[in-house]
């Protein structure tokens, strides 16, 4: 049974058919694209580190082992995916994020052929000693990589200060120690808990036809024993872990991201704060803000300003972050302006303004086929309608608006400090 | 505007309806000669429902035939345009036209001859313009008037490209059709942009002083951060000793003493000589027709005395050295950046390059992913890009510092091979899938539609993605491997790290 969505703002229709296997498929084509984009999702990221197997046993796994399943899933026991994918000219690839791994393709031909391998190599693990051991260096360079990335340093590290308990204070591709300790026993007990179809979704967008769809996911997915995913629970106090991380690197000017940390709420809610939120900071730190124009005046700021919010499975929080050679003022008057404003709010001309901007901005996420389909992953993730953002920051309301931020505690924020050498 | 619209459309109809007419011609003649029957002349009756049977068949057929040309023919006609003309002395208008997209993009890009203004004044001139402008003396003015065209934007840049400076200020917009209270953006983003690129604040010759101070404070923070990004930072210091002489060899933006250096009078200078004197290439590609776009930009261009020089684009190969440059330079990090620079400046058969810079890095199931990364674990990226116009090809990979060597020697080893042996016909053909799939997807991207056109300007003749695709069908190994063997060594570069961190 295929349930249509439509969304009159956008005037795009997404389909959703549940599989009985239980992974939901949301579907949205697009009239004369010459393109289509499948993503593959398993709710299984690097924040999920300790968890009750299909046998039963609770277990603890090294950090980065949802990652490094992502890397080796694409190897088979005959052709990999990447060579079974150039047969067809698509274009493949996978990401790890802190609560979800997702595979994905894009082509212009033969979506239906690409839809069977991205299913079937997903739902066929491979891991050797070997294959396992031969991807260790591979992966212990990217994470030197990142480690070199003074820009993921600041955001990492302002999640271990926000964050004490919350495992998504972890970085995702986890350390070379960590790694270390991985093997193929690992990882099937990984996929074997997290991969299974109810635990997975499929979104595509673009030229395809539903059909094809429908019919591909009913050859490739097989029902998995009737499990429920269940994760360690972990006590998150209220208050930030830590105020302040500093670390030094190379860098020409002192980076630093700034975080308010915040109870989460999920489904509706979750969209609620997102939107809300980021309409909130675009209205008094946004570029367009007096708040910018003083600090750059002033020479506390340059043009790497920016505000926003990041979100995901039990985490949410508004952010800023920029350049400075005084971060720890940048955080004093923040604060100082959230008070400020929660005794004198911003007018309602301002936050009408930001909304139409808000709004135009989410409109503009439908305009190509890989930003549909990421809008459809973000919206299934969270447990809503793919329409549910652009449809709240259309309705908005002003008053919704001043009590969130009589709601925003100024003072439970982390700054993080990359300093230069 | 409109009209020729209409017409060029109008045009497309009537060929379509002659090309159905004969068609149906066709189908009718070929029905009465398949089962003609010689008896039915002789009787009357017969020969009528003999005739009557044979129309209705034939009619039927060409609803199908009709119905699947119009599918094919006529959708992408009538919603995808690219149409390119002049509007002023050295000013050139590309439209492209989409109905299937939500937003509009226009891009202005002035091109100067490279070294004829100083970077860093050029550099601080492309800054002033989207910081304000006379109208919105302020960035939180101007950025409001942005956030009333729902979240528009307007940015500038200036890079070398084609051995010419390039000054661009592009802006994109959500479609008219989303705007819930009917404004008409795409005519406001072409107007504020006119505001910001022909009315800056400025006044007796010299960009507004608090405005220079502060652009040239961030742009110093610019050529500062370099170092931000290691990747951007090897680039930066290989292209020292991959184009010692060029344009490329330093930075677009000059160098921090250069900024330091930089007044609101020479900044404004610099921006009214590539006013004055820039080939002009404005770039729509959207879901508008771009009519009142090109009539303000017509309109603006038009009313400056222009003195446009540049009649042509394009760019000399990048000289070869005579022996390979080894360069090494130490940072403070922890993964080593190898850059290889190979040229080849008697190489035209571009078609020929595309695949082997495909084939040698630039797919997952490139030499380089498969042999480099996968068999031998050597790094997490090592890729190859080419350039045309200079005739580079630049290999690079992030390599633990005690690789190096292997590294070089492994991608060597991999250029080498196809010199001597060719490609396989496997290779080919995956590398033929994976491009066309991409240029088809060209398609569905007004911003990539827009650069497809753009990088063809130097070559004089604008092929759509697909018109292209056809251009690589005859491509064989024994072309690729004549396109390997004409590149040379010329710098091998390394950014080490020295092992240390906090």
């Amino acid at each position: 049974m295929i349930e249509k969505i439509y969304d009159k703002l956008t005037g795009e229709t997404c389909l959703k058919y549940v599989h009985p296997s239980g992974t939901e498929i949301f579907m949205l084509p697009m009239e004369n694209y010459s393109s289509a984009t499948a993503q593959f999702t398993a709710k299984f990221g690097s924040q999920d580190n300790s968890f009750r197997t299909v046998d039963g046993e609770f277990v603890k796994i090294p950090d980065g082992t949802a990652h490094y399943l992502e890397h080796k899933l694409f190897e088979s026991e005959e052709k990999d995916a990447f060579s079974l994918f150039a047969q067809t000219g698509a274009s493949c690839n996978a990401g790890t994020s802190f609560d979800y791994t997702q595979y994905y393709f894009s082509c212009a031909d033969k979506f239906a052929q690409n839809l069977e391998i991205l299913l079937d190599f997903v739902a066929n693990p491979y891991f050797t000693e070997e294959n396992v051991e031969k991807e260790r260096g591979i992966i212990a360079q990217e994470i030197t990589m990142y480690r070199d990335n003074p820009s993921w340093r600041v955001f990492t590290n302002l999640l271990e200060a926000l964050y004490e308990k919350n495992p998504v204070r972890l970085d995702i591709a986890g350390t070379v120690e960590s790694i270390a300790q991985i093997t193929p026993k690992t990882l099937y007990d990984c996929y074997n808990t997290f991969y299974n179809p109810s635990n997975m979704f499929l979104c595509v967008a673009g030229n395809f036809d539903p059909e094809d769809v429908c019919r591909v996911c009913e050859e490739k997915l097989r029902a998995g024993r009737a499990f429920s995913v269940e994760t360690a629970p972990f006590d998150e106090p209220y208050a930030v872990a830590k105020k302040l991380v500093r670390i030094s690197m190379p860098v020409a000017k002192p980076l630093f991201e700034i975080g308010f940390k915040r109870n989460v709420v999920q489904g509706m809610g979750e969209i609620e704060d997102y939107i809300y939120f980021n309409i909130l900071f675009d209205m008094i730190f946004g570029e367009s803000s007096e708040f910018y124009e003083k600090m750059r005046e002033n020479g506390l700021l340059n043009d790497e300003w920016s505000v926003s919010v990041f979100s995901g499975r039990g985490h949410l929080f508004p952010t800023a972050r920029g350049e400075s050679e005084k971060p720890e003022l940048i955080l004093e008057e923040m604060q100082k302006l959230i008070r400020e404003c929660k005794k004198n709010p911003p007018s309602k001309e301002l936050f009408e303004r930001v909304k139409k901007a808000t709004y135009g901005s989410l409109v503009r996420d439908f305009n190509n086929v890989s930003s549909v389909a990421s809008t459809l992953s973000e919206s299934a993730l969270s447990g809503v309608s793919p329409f549910a953002a652009i449809n709240t920051a259309a309705s908005a309301d002003y008053n919704t608006l001043l009590d969130k931020l009589q709601g925003l505690d100024e003072e439970n924020a982390s700054v993080s400090i990359v300093d230069n050498k | 505007m409109l009209y020729n619209l209409i017409k060029q459309k109008i045009l497309v109809v009537l060929d379509f309806l002659i090309v159905c007419l004969f068609s149906c011609l066709l189908s009718f003649v070929l029905h009465i000669i398949l089962s003609f029957d010689l008896r039915v002349l002789f009787e009357e009756p017969r020969f009528f429902a003999f005739f009557t049977k044979n129309i209705w068949k034939s009619a039927k057929e060409c609803v199908i035939i009709i119905w699947y040309s119009f599918c094919a023919f006529f959708i992408r006609e009538l919603i995808f345009i690219f149409e390119r003309k002049q509007i002023a002395d050295g000013v050139f208008f590309s439209r492209i036209t989409d109905r299937r997209f939500k937003a509009n993009r226009i891009s202005v890009s002035l091109f100067t001859d490279f070294d004829a203004l100083p970077r860093a004044d050029c550099a601080l001139a492309a800054y002033a313009l989207s910081e304000c402008c006379a109208l919105y003396p302020d960035y939180s003015k101007l950025s409001a008037a942005l956030l009333d065209l729902y979240d528009a934007s307007i940015s500038t840049s200036t890079y070398s490209r084609w051995d010419k400076r390039c000054t661009e200020i592009v802006g994109s917009a959500l479609d008219d059709r989303y705007a819930l209270s009917g404004e008409k953006l795409e005519r406001e983003l072409a107007l504020l942009m006119c505001e910001c690129l022909f009315r800056p604040k400025a006044e007796n010759g010299a960009f507004d002083e608090k405005v220079t101070e502060m652009m040239r404070a961030e742009l110093i923070d610019s050529i500062d951060s370099v170092i931000n990004d290691k990747s951007r930072y090897a680039a930066y210091r290989a292209a020292k000793s991959a184009f010692v002489g060029e344009p490329d060899e330093l930075a677009a933006s000059g160098t921090h003493e250069d900024a330091e250096k930089v007044t609101a009078q020479s900044a404004y200078a610099a921006y009214r000589e590539i006013l004055e004197t820039a080939r002009v290439e404005i770039f729509a590609a959207g879901c508008s027709d771009f009519a009142d776009t090109e009539e303000i930009f017509a309109r603006e261009f038009s009313a400056i005395n222009r003195r446009c020089s540049i009649t042509e684009l394009g760019s000399k190969p990048s000289a070869l050295k005579k022996e390979p440059a080894y360069v090494e330079d130490e940072f403070d990090m922890k993964q080593a950046i190898l850059r290889m620079y190979f040229k080849a400046p008697e190489l035209a058969d571009h078609e020929a390059n595309i695949f082997l810079a495909r084939i040698l890095g630039g797919m997952t199931t490139s030499r380089f992913f498969t042999n480099i990364r996968e068999k031998q674990s050597l790094c997490y990226y090592c890729s190859s890009l080419i350039d045309r116009s200079k005739r580079t090809l630049t290999c690079y990979a992030g390599i633990e510092p005690k690789n190096k060597k292997r590294a070089e020697q492994a991608i060597l080893k991999e250029l080498r091979d196809i010199c001597e042996n060719g490609v396989t016909e496997e290779e080919i053909l995956q590398a033929k899938l994976e491009l066309k799939n991409q240029y088809k997807a060209i398609y569905d991207s007004a911003s990539a539609l827009a650069v497809w056109y753009f990088i063809q300007l130097p070559y004089g003749k604008f092929l759509t993605p697909e018109e292209f695709a056809e251009t690589l069908e005859p491509v064989t190994s024994e072309r690729i491997q004549n396109a390997a063997r004409m590149y040379t060594l010329d710098t091998v570069y390394t950014l080490s790290g020295k092992n240390s961190e906090e």
